[in-house]
């Protein structure tokens, strides 16, 4: 049956109107959990808090089982699946600028828009910087296209680079988040407690 | 007492919700794995085996071939020694023990041409035409009745009777004249040409009188 547009029980014309409503949700949830502030974002680096990595990982493990759980019952086809293609260099440093970015601004360019909404100036002066950011880049592409289009390894996913069932992988997955999430914990109760 | 007892196990819910998590996850390594099906689905090739489309008659394919269509290419699924034997003309020859080798996959994995599966009868086509929308190729069509009847309608047509309606006498016209496009003869066709008898006309015995010879006369 599914996925559902791939599959034109949802017709590929109302892809932006079903994005604009995803997009609707997600911000609301994203402004209501606290993750327009700044302080809380910025939390994972110093270790007061640990919501965002949290979040993140359980959103990711949530969507995984289930889609592979749906899978197995027929409901979605995990082959039709988008897969984002990987251009490795250009996501490494990609990755590490954006990261610089996070800890320095204390947004991620999601968190930042949300902030903007209900009216913080620091996002407003983030996002003024991300345009910066993308005039930049846009008018020096002709420098960075070779990094930009280079090192392509195709839509691949860790099961394919690893080569290992992806039950097995998402079982260790799950093992290592748990995991994960109890070092953040004790982490963080042996951090200085921060007032935000 | 009831607070206490909620609160008591509140306290547990994040343990709770990470031994969902492993449960949940552990619970797709250990579920019996089945092969997918592969190709398109069940209820789609059972639409497409009862729609009467998949088949092209005789008539409509000896039009195409005269025509030139460019668009159809004919798949001869008979065994190699049949398709030597006869075939129509232009056809490929993919054996249906052959059917799904890899280098057959070119031809009948495509979207350019109308491929036309043909056998004696349209047995094996049918099996292979199923095989082959099974996996998805598309543009596939059966000759309804295979070689048999294409040798029965377009090669060897039957004359209508003379209480049949006019339109059998055009298909008889239609396919007699296809079936000497691809090389059929006619007794009719052959006829001799007689040359006109040319009647011996008795012969007119013309006698040639001699010139009485004249005494020269006088003279000046």
């Amino acid at each position: 049956m599914g996925p559902l547009i791939p599959n034109g029980i949802i017709p590929a014309d109302w892809d932006s109107i079903i994005a604009i409503l995803i997009g609707l949700v997600f911000g609301f949830v994203l402004e209501a959990s606290g993750f327009s502030s700044s302080r809380k974002l910025a939390g994972v680096f110093y270790g007061y808090d640990f919501a965002v990595l949290k979040v993140f990982f359980t959103a990711a493990l949530v969507a995984l089982i289930g889609l592979y759980y749906m899978d197995y019952l027929g409901y979605a086809d995990i082959n039709l699946m988008y897969v984002h293609p990987t251009y490795l260099w250009g996501a490494i440093i990609g990755g590490a600028i954006m990261g610089v970015g996070f800890v320095a601004g204390g947004f991620c360019p999601g968190t930042s828009i949300c902030a903007v909404a209900i009216g913080k100036v620091d996002a407003i002066v983030y996002v003024i910087g991300i345009m910066i950011g993308v005039l930049i880049f846009s008018e020096l592409f002709f420098l960075f296209q070779p990094l930009y289009e280079g090192s392509f390894m195709g839509n691949i996913t860790l099961m394919d680079s690893f080569g290992i069932n992806p039950y097995w992988f998402i079982f260790i997955f799950t093992i290592l988040a748990i995991g994960i999430f109890a070092l953040s914990d004790k982490i963080r109760s042996k951090v200085k407690k921060v007032f935000y | 007492m009831v607070k206490k007892k909620v609160a008591k196990f509140l306290a547990l819910r994040y343990k709770i919700l990470a031994l969902i998590f492993i449960i949940l996850a552990g619970g797709l390594v250990l579920l019996p794995k089945y092969k997918k099906h592969e190709g398109i689905k069940p209820e789609e090739l059972l639409n497409n085996v009862i729609n009467p489309e998949r088949y092209i008659s005789t008539d409509a394919l000896a039009h195409k071939i005269i025509s030139k269509d460019p668009s159809i290419l004919l798949v001869d699924v008979r065994s190699e020694e049949d398709y030597n034997n006869y075939t129509i003309s232009n056809a490929l020859n993919i054996p249906f023990s052959k059917l799904l080798n890899e280098e057959n996959e070119i031809y009948l994995n495509q979207d350019q041409y109308d491929l036309v599966f043909f056998s004696n009868d349209n047995f094996y086509a049918d099996q292979a035409w199923i095989l082959c929308n099974r996996l998805g190729y598309k543009n596939i069509k059966v000759l309804e009745g295979g070689i048999n009847q294409w040798f029965l309608t377009i090669l060897n047509p039957p004359v209508p009777t003379e209480n049949m309606a006019a339109i059998d006498f055009e298909q008889y016209n239609f396919r007699k004249a296809a079936s000497m496009h691809f090389g059929v003869a006619y007794p009719e066709q052959t006829k001799e040409v007689k040359e006109p008898e040319v009647k011996a006309v008795p012969k007119k015995v013309v006698t040639i009188e001699k010139k009485k010879e004249v005494p020269t006369e006088g003279g000046c």
